[in-house]
Formats: structure tokens, C-alpha cells, sequence
């Protein structure tokens, strides 16, 4: 057990045993190796699921506007919980966003901020693993020893399979919190920010129609990408309305296109990068590389960062008078 | 039944020469390990991964499927033809669950032209595990890691060759347009056979699997499915990569006059799945889809069809985004069926 | 390809099929200027009359080049002058992501247009109606992202 998992053992169990939270949201190791569950402790006993490794890939806060919810049904009176959850950098942005959004109350929540080197990428392991499954892994320092389902060992760099979005990520640490566990993390390395979409846009049209349209045959409708994101809490999702019906429910690559070309947009101004989308979509598309055009834009256009505060205006709920207008054909 | 060895080195002859007069489905290579896909080049087969990332139902049972045509108060049929269609490679346990599917499409005498018309074309040579995969419970429900069900062949990875067993009359008649580039199996062969199978059964980890069908009725009510269902995300995964799963949704589009009747796949999971036009919705939480998910399989499916709908290919649990294993919700439930 | 889309094709006849939104405090009521005033511009225009540009989902313009549009335009009032104070303002930070949005993910920039146009200036309208056309056929008949209804057997 690590320093960090430790003390955020110690810390729920005060919280919960002083009735500060009556629930706290954090991971828990899954049944699979290099995966862990989200996990909802209610009791000091059992704070001892809790763990906090390099696998903690989830962003907790799609699990939090659930909890502020009045059970349908109930009759009489009803206060919200007040909720604990641990969050790495992204996860509290994302938090940030729910907050300003009104889907979770800031007076109910305590945060527990922890610095985050980045995660590890599951699929990543996956395609360095080829055909065959993934039967054990242990995480050691900065590499992971991984076992294949045929046997073979293997020993990967932690580097090397970290999440797209973590190797970018420029805040490692809580934007927001009650209280921090464990140490600052390192300083983000020096990447070129966006050079994914850079190298995207420089490719002719065609090449780019025919990359969504190679990424988007994959895409079996599942709606993983949009259940796992922490800004898709819509009661009733534009890609299931009936009236009006914007999109048809088959996998016909029009249909796919403007799913994922209207969920992108729904994010706009709101993305935080925490990379939930990528972990979770079972065919491996890179969602991100969508997303992130729309961040780079948001950045470059109106010099907005997301979710960095909870004082400043989102990017898409506000305008100066000098917006840019060199995209209209007669502004 | 026929039995036969073919040379590794001859695979890809033996699958071009099937596949001239019917289309031919095999696992290739994926970014997510491999999938099932439709193969015009069988050098590009790979038959050293365990299952396909996505189960292979969407040959016969496809994602979505135009149902008929109308324009304005006249409905068009659609043309139920179907080519032969060669599942090649599928393993053991998704072969079984078009066993499981033929029983849903058939049900109560009432047979779903649409399925039939594709199942109907497709013969299935399976192709053994020699070791699980990092998810894998077949034995637990019912299946073999060498099981022949649903299966018109079974193939066994001998290291250097293929063997090969017809199992129906359908196997035995493909295995024989082949026969040029075959061997008859020796009985070494066959000892070779019958050691790997054993092998492999012994490689699988039991899962118990609650049987007792009142204790899991019981079960409704149980705290478990709180716990469960607060985790689940409410997507469709699950469901999507499921070789058993079968809802499915009807819905109509239409564009200036005319429209068609699609039906696509569907998931409980989905918070819309119940919804009513009223705008009542009978399964409100999380917990209660995600009950009906596993009942479905554990309870209704043995109450309607005589068997679990789950072949333990494990799927669900290597895919899910919240890290819910179904072995674990299944060894839950067993120890609550004992308790009360 | 379908039926409808080969004869676009195929034949001289092609005229690109735009849709309109135009806000009803300015854009709408410049292009019934344009009208009333006998300004000649070409039939290839839908007009679909919205309260303010601000009301424009983008969902609304991804849709109509999914059901045939070649292609759309979008008109509100000038900065400054919206009806709600503020509508197009919002208005004009979605449009500048959707439009880079679209044009990333390959489909033609030459077939979304924005513009703003005064209740005044029906002359104008008429002009940049000219050049959508004119732009949207250098692209010709739109084929990405149309949903087609062919017989699936």
C-alpha cells in the first residue's frame, strides 16, 4: 500500500466518522488486472477498498450528479447527501463544470485532491500485448510487469502506455478541493499542447473525411463514450429524442457522423481532456481527437481554458464584442 | 464423422477454395486484438487470439436491418435472400450461442424470417481454446473450451496443423470441397486431440453459478443490485459485445414520402429501454436495469428457454468501462441464494 | 450513390439546394426587402425564419447537410444590433467552432456560410445569396454526410 492510498484511507474514515459525508466516492480495485471499479464506502469499515494506484482511470465525477438526485418516487422530505469523492486534476475540473452547471451542489461536496502523474491506458497494454489477452500485471515503480494469457512476460514503461490525455494533461493537481493527499506531482512535461490535432489539420480534406469515416464504421452505438463522460448527464440524449428525431438509430456512417459530431459539440467549451470517452469506447476509437480540436479552437479563439475556476464564465455562456468573425463568408 | 488434419501451411488454400462460393467470415487482426470480419483475402486471418473482440452474432443477427419499405400507405417487402455465409475460426463458445439465438428466433413455433434467412446459409467451423482468455467461464455455464454445440465443425490447433471434425452433415459436406488439402486424421492425431481438450478444461477457473432459479427470484429485492447499479454506467456495451444478447428495438424513418422499418439492437442498460409514451418508465434506477440485465440471463432465459443466456466468453467483463465483472455479481448471487 | 444523387451528377441540371436561417429582426425581414424591393436572386434558397441566430442549434445545420441540403447559410443581426441584445454574440462563438468543426472532419468549408444582414439590406442579401451559390456549386452536390435509403436486402 502507498503512502498516498493510506492516508486517503484514514482521512474518509474521519470524514465519514464525524458525519462531514455520508458517502464517498472513490476506486476500488476490479477483478481484472490493470482495472479498478468505482466505489461508493458508506461506513469507516469499509474505507479499506478504497485504493489509489496508477489505474484509477475513471473520471468520478459522471458518478456524481446521480447522488444529488431525489430517488423517484420517494415521498416526504429529502436532503441531498453530502458527498466525499477523490479527484485527480481532471476529475476536479470536471467537477468544476458540474458545479457551474448547477448538477452538483459545491456546499455538499468534499473533495479530496490527489496529484496525478497520468494513468495507464488500458487498451494501450492491450496492443502491446497483440492478440492475445492480458492474464496478470503488476505496477512497479515506473513500469508495469505485464503476463499475457499465452504466458509471455513482458516489461512495459509506464511511459509508454499512459493515456493520450495524460500525456498531455497540464494539471496534475486539483483545481478544487477541501483537502489534499500525498505530494505535488512532478511538473507537467513539456509537450507541444495540441500537436495531435496540429498534425490532424494538416492533412488534405479528403484524407481527413476518409479518417472519421475509417474511425466512425467502428462505432457499434453503444454510447460508452457519452455514458462515461462526466458533461453527458442529460436525462434525454439528442441521439435518442423522437421529437425531433435528429439522428436514426443504425450504425449507417450518416447517423454515426452526426452522433458524434453533435455530442463533440455539446462539449464544446466543456471538455477537460480527462480522456473517459477514449478508456471506455470498446472499439478503440479516438474520440479525443475530435474533442480536442474544439478545445485548441476554444483556446485559440477566445483564450479560454475549461473548468479552471468556479468564478470564470465557460467559453460558449459568454462573448466579447471583438470575436473573432474571419470565419464568416460577410461578417 | 469425418475427421481430417490439414497442414498449417495450407490453411490459407483451404480458405480461399471455401470461400469461392459463399462469403467467408474469419477473425482478423484489430487494434483491440482481433475481430470477426468479413475476409476477401484469408492471408489476413488470424487464428492465434482468443475471442474477437465483438462477438460474431452481427453475421447473422446484424446490428440493424431494414424490415420493409413504405411510401405513403403502401408497405414494400424486402428480399429475404441470403448468401452462404462460412464462420470460420469462431470459438467454442460463440458457436454456442447461436444455439442459444436459434431458440429466441424460433420461439413458440414463431420463426423470425430475418434471422432465419441469414442462419439458415451459415455453417460454423469452430475452432477450439487451447488456453482461456483472461475473462473466460465457459465450463461454469455449460460450455467446453472444446464444445461442439452450435459448431457444423470443430477445428483443434495441433501446433503444425489444423485438426478438423465434422459434426453435421453441413460440416461434412464443406470439410469434403476441401478434401485435396486434407489428411485423414491418424489416431496419434486423435490422442493429440483428446489430451488438448483436456488441457484445456483444466486451464478454467469454476464460477459458481447460482442454479437454484427461486433463491435468484428471491434475489429481486436484494441490496446487491443498489450496489451494482450505482457503478453501472448505463451504456450499452455490455449488451453490444454480448454473443447472446438479442433485444432488439423497431423504428421507423422516414425522409419525403418514404420510410423503412429498422430494426437495430438494444440494451437494457439503457435508461430508455423502458420508457413508456406515456413518459412512465416501470425500471426507474440503475440498479433495476442492471438487475434485469443478469436476471434476464440467469432467470428468465432458464424460465423461457430451458438455459442461461450467457456461453462465458467474458465479453461484458473485459469490456465494461466500471470494471463490473459478471463472475463476481454471479458469485454474489450464489452465496445469497445459500444464505436464504 | 443514390438515384437522386447520380442525376445531380450526371447532368447539366444540378442546381445546389441551399437552406436558409435567417433571424426574423434583420436577416429575414433584409431578404423581404430584397423582395419587395424586385431585387432578382437566384430560387436555390430555403428559407427557414428563426426568432435570433442565437436560436440556431448547430445540430439544425449538421442536420440539414445530413437530409440533402448542398448547403447552408446562417444570417443574424449585425454585432450590436440583436433584438435580444446578445443572441448573435453567443451565436458567433458556436459558429466559428462549428464551422472549423465541420471543415476538420473533411466536409467542404465552401458549404456553410455566415453572415450578418440588416433589415435594411436587401441589396446585400441578395449579393451574398449570389455568392453562397456560387460557392456551394465550385463544391458540387453534397454527398458526405446524406443519409441514403437504399434497399437493404
Amino acid at each position: 500500500m502507498n503512502q498516498v492510498e493510506e492516508t486517503l484511507r484514514q482521512e474518509v474514515a474521519k470524514l465519514l466518522e464525524d458525519g462531514t459525508i455520508d458517502v464517498f466516492v472513490g476506486h476500488e480495485a476490479a477483478s481484472l488486472p490493470l482495472k479498478t471499479s468505482p466505489c461508493f464506502v458508506r461506513s469507516p469499515k469499509e474505507v479499506d477498498r478504497l485504493v489509489w494506484n496508477r489505474i484509477c482511470t475513471s473520471n468520478l465525477a459522471t458518478y456524481l450528479p446521480q447522488l444529488f438526485k431525489r430517488p423517484v418516487g420517494l415521498k416526504g422530505e429529502w436532503t441531498p447527501p453530502k458527498v466525499g469523492v477523490v479527484a485527480k486534476g481532471c476529475d476536479s475540473r470536471s467537477i468544476v463544470g458540474l458545479i457551474k452547471e448547477k448538477q452538483i451542489p459545491r456546499d455538499r461536496l468534499f473533495i479530496i485532491g490527489v496529484g496525478c502523474e497520468g494513468m495507464i491506458d488500458r487498451h494501450s497494454v492491450g496492443r502491446a500485448l497483440g492478440v492475445v489477452g492480458l492474464a496478470d500485471a503488476k505496477v512497479d515503480g515506473n513500469s508495469v510487469q505485464v503476463i499475457g494469457t499465452d504466458g509471455r512476460e513482458k516489461r512495459i514503461d509506464i511511459a509508454d502506455v499512459l493515456a493520450a490525455s495524460c500525456r498531455e494533461c497540464q494539471h496534475r493537481e486539483a483545481v478544487l478541493s477541501n483537502l489534499t493527499v500525498g505530494e505535488a506531482p512532478s511538473s507537467a512535461p513539456e509537450v507541444s499542447h495540441y500537436a495531435n490535432v496540429a498534425e490532424f489539420e494538416s492533412k488534405s480534406p479528403q484524407e481527413r473525411w476518409e479518417h472519421w469515416v475509417g474511425e466512425l464504421s467502428r462505432c457499434i452505438r453503444c454510447y460508452a463514450c457519452r455514458q462515461a463522460c462526466p458533461n453527458c448527464y442529460c436525462e434525454e440524449c439528442f441521439a435518442e429524442e423522437t421529437a425531433p428525431k435528429w439522428l436514426g438509430v443504425t450504425t449507417d456512417l450518416s447517423d454515426v457522423f452526426v452522433f458524434h459530431l453533435g455530442r463533440a459539440f455539446h462539449q464544446a467549451g466543456r471538455c477537460v481532456d480527462c480522456g473517459a470517452c477514449v478508456a471506455a469506447c470498446p472499439q478503440g476509437i479516438d474520440l479525443r481527437l475530435l474533442n480536442q480540436k474544439i478545445n485548441k479552437d476554444v483556446e485559440e479563439l477566445f483564450e479560454a481554458q475549461v473548468s479552471l475556476s468556479l468564478e470564470e464564465a465557460e467559453a460558449l455562456s459568454s462573448f466579447r464584442m471583438e470575436d473573432d468573425q474571419s470565419f464568416m463568408t460577410e461578417p | 464423422m469425418l475427421e481430417m488434419t490439414l497442414d498449417k501451411s495450407k490453411v490459407q488454400e483451404f480458405l480461399r477454395l471455401l470461400g469461392q462460393n459463399r462469403r467467408l467470415f474469419a477473425p482478423v487482426k484489430d487494434r483491440m486484438g482481433t475481430k470477426f470480419s468479413e475476409v476477401a483475402d484469408p492471408s489476413l486471418v488470424c487464428l492465434d487470439g482468443l475471442n474477437t473482440n465483438l462477438s460474431l452474432k452481427e453475421v447473422v443477427f446484424p446490428q440493424w436491418e431494414t424490415l420493409y419499405t413504405f411510401e405513403e400507405d403502401q408497405a414494400n417487402e424486402v428480399k429475404l435472400a441470403a448468401q452462404e455465409t462460412l464462420l470460420f475460426g469462431a470459438r467454442p463458445c460463440d458457436a454456442r450461442a447461436l444455439e442459444l439465438l436459434d431458440r429466441v428466433f424460433t420461439w413458440e413455433g414463431i420463426d423470425d424470417p430475418y434471422y432465419l434467412r441469414r442462419r439458415e446459409k451459415t455453417c460454423v467451423v469452430a475452432l477450439a481454446c487451447n488456453t482461456p482468455g483472461e475473462a473466460c467461464f465457459c465450463s461454469s455455464v455449460g460450455g467446453s473450451p472444446v464444445g461442439e454445440v452450435g459448431a457444423d465443425a470443430l477445428a483443434f490447433d495441433l501446433g503444425k496443423q489444423l485438426y478438423l471434425r465434422a459434426l453435421t452433415e453441413r460440416g461434412e459436406a464443406l470439410l469434403k470441397e476441401a478434401s485435396t488439402l486434407t489428411e485423414k486424421a491418424t489416431e496419434e492425431d486423435k490422442q493429440a486431440v483428446q489430451q488438448a481438450a483436456a488441457e484445456a478444461e483444466k486451464q478454467l477457473q469454476p464460477v459458481p453459478i447460482p442454479e437454484d432459479l427461486a433463491a435468484l427470484k428471491e434475489s429481486f429485492d436484494a441490496e446487491i443490485w443498489e450496489d451494482l447499479g450505482q457503478k453501472c454506467l448505463g451504456c450499452g456495451t455490455c449488451a453490444y459485445v454480448c454473443p447472446t444478447c438479442h433485444c432488439f428495438d423497431i423504428t421507423d424513418e422516414t425522409k419525403k414520402g418514404v420510410g423503412r422499418r429498422v430494426r437495430s439492437w438494444d440494451s437494457c442498460a439503457f435508461s430508455l429501454f423502458t420508457l413508456h409514451g406515456s413518459g412512465h418508465n416501470p425500471r426507474t434506477t440503475q440498479a433495476a436495469r442492471y438487475r434485469q440485465r443478469v436476471l434476464h440471463k440467469f432467470l428468465y432465459c432458464p424460465e423461457n428457454f430451458g438455459e442461461a443466456f450467457c456461453v462465458g466468453c467474458g465479453r461484458c467483463i473485459t469490456n465494461c468501462p466500471a470494471g463490473l465483472d459478471l463472475r463476481a455479481v454471479l458469485e454474489r448471487l450464489g452465496s445469497l441464494a445459500k444464505v436464504t | 450513390m443514390t438515384k437522386e444523387t447520380n442525376e445531380k451528377m450526371s447532368g447539366d441540371g444540378w442546381e445546389p439546394r441551399i437552406i436558409a436561417f435567417l433571424c426574423n429582426w434583420c436577416s429575414y425581414a433584409g431578404a423581404d426587402l430584397a423582395g419587395v424591393s424586385r431585387i432578382q436572386y437566384p430560387p436555390n434558397v430555403r428559407v427557414i425564419r428563426v426568432p435570433c441566430s442565437g436560436r440556431i442549434n448547430p445540430l439544425f445545420i449538421v442536420k440539414a447537410l445530413q437530409t440533402g441540403a448542398d448547403g447552408v447559410l446562417v444570417s443574424g443581426c449585425h454585432p450590436g444590433d440583436c433584438h435580444y441584445i446578445s443572441g448573435n454574440l453567443y451565436a458567433r462563438r458556436k459558429f466559428a467552432l462549428l464551422k472549423s468543426l465541420l471543415e476538420y472532419v473533411g466536409i467542404e468549408p465552401q458549404r456553410v456560410h455566415f453572415s450578418w444582414v440588416s433589415a435594411a439590406e436587401g441589396a446585400r442579401f441578395a449579393e451574398i445569396l449570389g455568392k453562397v451559390i456560387d460557392s456551394v456549386r465550385s463544391v458540387g452536390p453534397a454527398n458526405k454526410m446524406i443519409k441514403k435509403f437504399e434497399e437493404v436486402a
